[in-house]
């Protein structure tokens, strides 16, 4: 197994440097360009979401984000230095209607998030949240 | 009329040129900014030709645009959106507050 490892400070700018590796990686394992596309999202998504909900945009903390590819998968880690999260709620959030005049126009992260990788789980504990998420190297339905 | 968006106008249409590559949580003040009465017109069009990248946070931005236009009872529309985000767009039903115009069907209005 390979790893590639990208620590970042808490700061949302940074989130740019990660998915520019993102895109990186996806092109060395020969990922085609869509789902370069949707890793290259759910990844954005997660990062954005340790800096801002699990380091609390805390810039000393750091977000910890492991690229570990193998000949089947690609899965990558993101890890937050917060102190950990209740349940993670990964259910379908659209634009709504009735929430456009006050603003509640946040929370499709996670939803993207699993609905654009092959697998994503959770752990949290005082110490941090860990994101990992796996995209198969081969579409899986491939023959 | 912002550092991320350039205005053009003709008739009833303004299109807003979406000049970032990256509508994302650090474009998103800057976008949110220039969402502005005075920016629309009864058909205001986003252009999406210079976007590579739009994540959850950007689409929160760009539901300002939503918000101020369904105000005035303007009609928006997304323009040149790639096939990726017209995905996206999809999955979270933001397509049904800003459908897809072809540049051609704008010819009429020029």
């Amino acid at each position: 197994m390979e790893r590639v490892l990208v620590n970042i400070p808490s700061n949302p700018l940074f989130e740019r440097v990660v998915r520019a590796s993102a895109d990186e990686v996806g092109q060395a394992i020969g990922l085609t360009q869509e789902r370069i596309e949707d890793l290259k999202l759910a990844v954005s998504e997660a990062v954005n979401n340790a800096i801002e909900h699990g380091n609390q945009l805390e810039s000393s903390k750091l977000v910890e984000v492991v690229f570990a590819l193998d000949a089947e998968k690609l899965e990558v880690s993101i890890r937050d230095q917060g102190h950990g999260s209740g349940p993670v709620d990964f259910s379908r959030r659209i634009v709504e209607e009735q929430n456009l005049e006050g603003g509640m126009h946040r929370g499709f992260g996670m939803y993207l998030i699993s609905a654009l990788v092959d697998h994503c789980e959770v752990s949290s504990s005082q110490g941090g949240t860990t994101l990992t998420l796996r995209l198969y190297r081969k579409e899986q339905n491939d023959e | 009329m912002s550092d991320v968006i350039q205005r053009e106008e003709f008739g009833e249409v303004a299109v807003l040129h979406i000049t970032t590559n990256s509508v994302d949580a650090i474009s998103a003040a800057a976008i949110e900014a220039a969402a502005t009465s005075s920016a629309m017109r009864p058909i205001t069009v986003l252009d999406f030709e210079n976007v590579a990248f739009i994540n959850s946070a950007g689409i929160s931005s760009l539901l300002k645009f939503v918000v101020m236009s369904r105000k005035a009872g303007h009609k928006l529309f997304a323009m040149n959106l790639s096939p990726h985000h017209q995905k996206i767009f999809k999955m979270v039903e933001m397509s049904r507050f800003m459908p897809t115009i072809e540049e051609r069907d704008l010819a009429a209005y020029r």
